[in-house]
């Protein structure tokens, strides 16, 4: 409604849609991890959106690469407590 | 023989040599006065094309004044214009239309400005007033106004309520009779023969005198036919009060507004006394008759106008009136473009507000915290308004919009209805529950509330008169500051953030349970922000629900939660949906109120079984045919014309059903239906004859149902129906959705 420039969100499915000839050339393993790359990213679309960065796409890598990061945190720790246990 | 009275304004419009007012006077009278008002508009343009337009006017037939003069623009400051004005009120419209196409390009203000906005600007009597008058010869020599709009306790007229009801919806079958009530007494009577009901009515109308002429289906249906039958058989309806007034009638029609299709239906307006049809009212659902003679009173437009208007219409009244008391020229066409941006100024401005994905699953002790009317907060702290934000320029220290210094005219509108409301809000608060005032107060707030919201969709609205993007602009940009801010004095004290929604803000902290221990939250908010900021509740826990398409994906606005006191707050799910079937939005209800006993999120599961009883006899009602079939329609707006349809979706087949009665339903209008057994598998609920609930299609119902459970029982991993084997119909998550849940 009213908007020059797509939102975010859509952007988003844009990027999403202009992989899927890529995807569809993984292996269905592969599919479901890359899958899981864009739902992370789609966590941070808020903050995304906030940045106002001219290539979005970037922000969308960046914030795959923190939950990935988030995910490593969480288990170095849990590798630690078990080692402690 | 001057006379002195004191009254409440009913109705006002132009006519004989001025205006017509009609009085309800302290002693109950209904007085008939007239009172001489010229009235004034302004043209701007080109030197040559103002001459020459001069000489047109000057060449009219009515009795005009024409003058130069300097008046202010709200964007350009002082302009020449041509001033005309307009002995009598009836000349305008008509003169400006030929006006306005013999010069299409000259720029014209206060062309069509409401009378009564006039009125008000000009005497401070605005409808519902109560006011002082000195009246000569039938005129009204002077006139003071004796309430203000802002009163919380206005003195109200004692006005005469006639209403009028068909037997039945007149969408569904043709009705035969109608309900009449007025003091106290309520009878039927048969619509035909139509003589014997034209008769009653006059006599009605003659004796009982009404004020208030309250019908269902007036606009669209029941004035329409009652006019008509009046006309052929040449006895008269002496539907208004003013003999001389006409009745005045609108078509219907379909717009879009807020991404969705509305409908309005035709409109039939009286002189002398109003009509409200309740099913053709903007929001009478929301605010009732008591909300639309508040908004009468406070955006100054007739009641009839103020029943029929949306909320948006409200608000650019109250701005034409502050531009008016001001002396601004109100431009009749919106001038201003938007300025030009580079691509970065957009990627920088051209944002809504703040929506985060909120840390899907069950959270106990969470508080809910939301800035007070943000938006229209913003305008009114921040003087917001399209006048006073400088395109382009940015406050150096904050890097947001700048501001001038002078009050904007948003913000000059908007204050004091921010604060009768929050008086209002106030005095819910310590007023007694047997108190009378409390409804009214409720129903106002309700008004109020949708004045403010829209209010801020007007500062970019392409046709709003006082709009200008970049005002909207600053606006959203201020809101996601202040959340932003917001989020940070949680997390300074140590809180989880665990969603961001525009304007409010859910957050835990291991230990805080009370609204005392989030005091200091809302305190370091409020002196982050400056913007009033409140605690909607403490949830004892609330659930934040994923996509339905994806269990991984959060959505925004999905959730349901029980606040400390036992109150259960749903958003988005299935009981908040129209669509939703009543008996399945029930059940869903009765689900929440079974999880609501729970004293705490630990005791929850001590609620499974129950719930589980719960859906099984609901099912075998269901199964059964002990559910009305009342009880399962679904009620879906049509989005398009029929023909435009190209998959029969259900709403399609049931509307084309209709329409094969010779009933055809308009985009924005609603359908409703039933799901029955075989082929075309919908039946319209508004066909003649009854539905037979042996062909009802309880199959499908039961899917309905079992989402619904799903949605309020998913997010705590129960398993619907653990021993019949039904198949779940949800996805449970693979994954945990977030690392932090864990964490």
């Amino acid at each position: 409604m009213g908007r020059t420039l797509p939102t975010l969100s859509q952007q988003f499915i844009e990027a999403e849609a202009s992989f899927s000839r890529f995807r569809r050339a993984l292996r269905r393993s592969d599919q479901v991890a890359l899958d899981d790359l864009f739902v992370s990213a789609h966590q941070h679309l808020a903050a995304a959106s906030y940045a106002a960065h001219i290539l979005p796409f970037e922000v969308f890598l960046l914030a795959m690469l923190l939950e990935e990061h988030k995910e490593v945190l969480l288990l170095r720790r849990q590798v630690d407590e078990l080692r402690h246990a | 023989m001057p006379e002195e009275l004191t009254g409440w304004l009913l109705d006002i419009y132009a006519g004989g040599s001025g205006l017509i007012l009609w009085f309800l006077e302290s002693g109950g009278q209904r007085r008939r006065l007239e009172q001489v008002f010229p009235l004034s508009f302004y043209i701007a343009g080109a030197t040559p094309e103002l001459r020459a337009a001069w000489r047109w006017l000057a060449s009219q037939p009515e009795r005009l004044r024409l003058a130069r003069a300097v008046r202010q623009d709200l964007f350009t400051g002082p302009v020449t214009v041509l001033a005309v004005e307009v002995g009598r009120p009836l000349d305008l419209p008509p003169l400006f239309r030929r006006l306005a196409q013999a010069f299409p390009a000259l720029t014209y203000y206060d062309a069509d400005i409401p009378l009564s906005l006039r009125y008000a600007a000009a005497t401070g009597v605005f409808p519902l007033a109560h006011a002082w008058l000195k009246v000569e010869d039938g005129r009204v020599a002077a006139i003071t106004p004796l309430s203000s709009p802002w009163d919380l306790d206005p003195e109200y007229p004692p006005v005469r309520i006639l209403r009028l009801e068909p037997d039945c919806d007149p969408a569904h079958a043709e009705p035969q009779g109608m309900f009449l009530s007025y003091n106290g007494c309520r009878y039927r009577q048969p619509l035909a023969p139509a003589r014997a009901l034209l008769v009653n009515l006059r006599a009605v109308l003659e004796s009982h005198d009404p004020d208030l002429v309250l019908t269902a289906w007036g606009d669209t249906w029941l004035l329409p036919r009652l006019i008509e039958a009046s006309t052929s058989s040449g006895l008269p309806l002496p539907l208004n009060r003013d003999p001389a007034g006409e009745i005045r009638r609108k078509h219907q029609r379909s717009y879009q507004a807020y991404g969705q299709i509305i409908y309005r239906g035709a409109q039939v307006l009286l002189a002398g006394r109003w009509h409200v049809d309740v099913c053709n009212a903007v929001m009478y659902h929301d605010y009732g008759l008591e909300g639309v003679l508040e908004l009468a009173r406070i955006t100054s437009l007739p009641v009839q106008t103020a029943a029929r208007v949306s909320p948006g219409t409200g608000i650019s009244s109250m701005q034409i009136l502050t531009a008016l008391r001001r002396e601004v020229l109100v431009p009749y066409h919106k001038q201003q473009a938007e300025e030009h941006k580079s691509v970065l100024d957009l990627l920088a401005s051209d944002m809504g507000g703040m929506v985060y994905q909120p840390t899907t699953g069950v959270h106990a002790d969470v508080a809910e915290v939301d800035f007070v009317s943000m938006y229209p907060s913003i305008m009114a702290h921040f003087n917001i308004s399209p006048e006073t934000v400088i395109p382009g320029r940015r406050d150096a220290l904050t890097g947001l919009p700048a501001t001038r210094a002078e009050r904007g005219l948003v913000p000059e509108t908007l204050e004091p209805l921010l604060q009768k409301r929050i008086a209002l809000k106030t005095a819910l608060l310590t007023l007694p529950k047997w108190d009378p005032r409390r409804k009214r107060y409720r129903d106002w707030a309700a008004a109020y509330k949708w004045l403010l919201v829209t209010c801020f969709g007007y500062l970019g609205y392409k046709n709003a008169r006082f709009g200008r993007i970049e005002a909207h602009e600053a606006v959203t940009a201020y809101g996601r500051e202040a959340l932003l801010r917001a989020k940070e004095a949680a997390e300074d004290l140590g809180c989880e953030v665990l969603h961001l929604y525009v304007d409010g803000m859910w957050v835990k902290k291991p230990g805080w349970c009370t609204a005392a221990d989030f005091q200091p939250l809302l305190e370091g908010i409020l002196a982050r922000t400056g913007l009033p900021i409140a605690l909607d509740g403490v949830f004892r826990w609330v659930a934040f629900l994923p996509s339905r398409l994806d269990a991984r994906v959060p959505v925004p606005n999905r959730y349901f939660g029980v606040f400390q006191d036992g109150e259960i707050k749903v958003r988005g799910i299935e009981l908040r949906r129209r669509d939703t079937p009543a008996f399945v939005a029930a059940v869903q209800q009765e689900l929440l109120d079974l999880l609501a006993r729970a004293a705490s999120a630990a005791d929850l599961p001590g609620q499974w079984k129950s719930a589980q009883d719960l859906l099984r006899r609901r099912l075998a009602d269901l199964r059964q045919g002990r559910v009305p079939p009342r009880e399962l329609i679904v009620r879906l707006t049509l989005s398009r014309e029929l023909d435009l349809y190209r998959a029969p979706s259900p709403a399609a087949i049931a509307a084309r059903q209709l329409q094969a009665q010779g009933k055809n339903l308009r985009p924005g209008q609603a359908v409703r239906f039933v799901h029955t057994l075989g082929k075309p598998g919908v039946r319209a609920w508004d066909l003649p004859g009854e539905v037979d609930p042996r062909t009802l299609n309880w199959r499908e119902y039961r899917k309905l149902l079992l989402r619904a459970a799903g949605t309020v029982l998913e997010p705590f991993k129960v398993e619907l129906l653990p021993q019949e084997g039904i198949p779940m119909l949800l996805p449970v998550p693979q994954r945990a959705p977030a690392v932090l849940q864990e964490g």
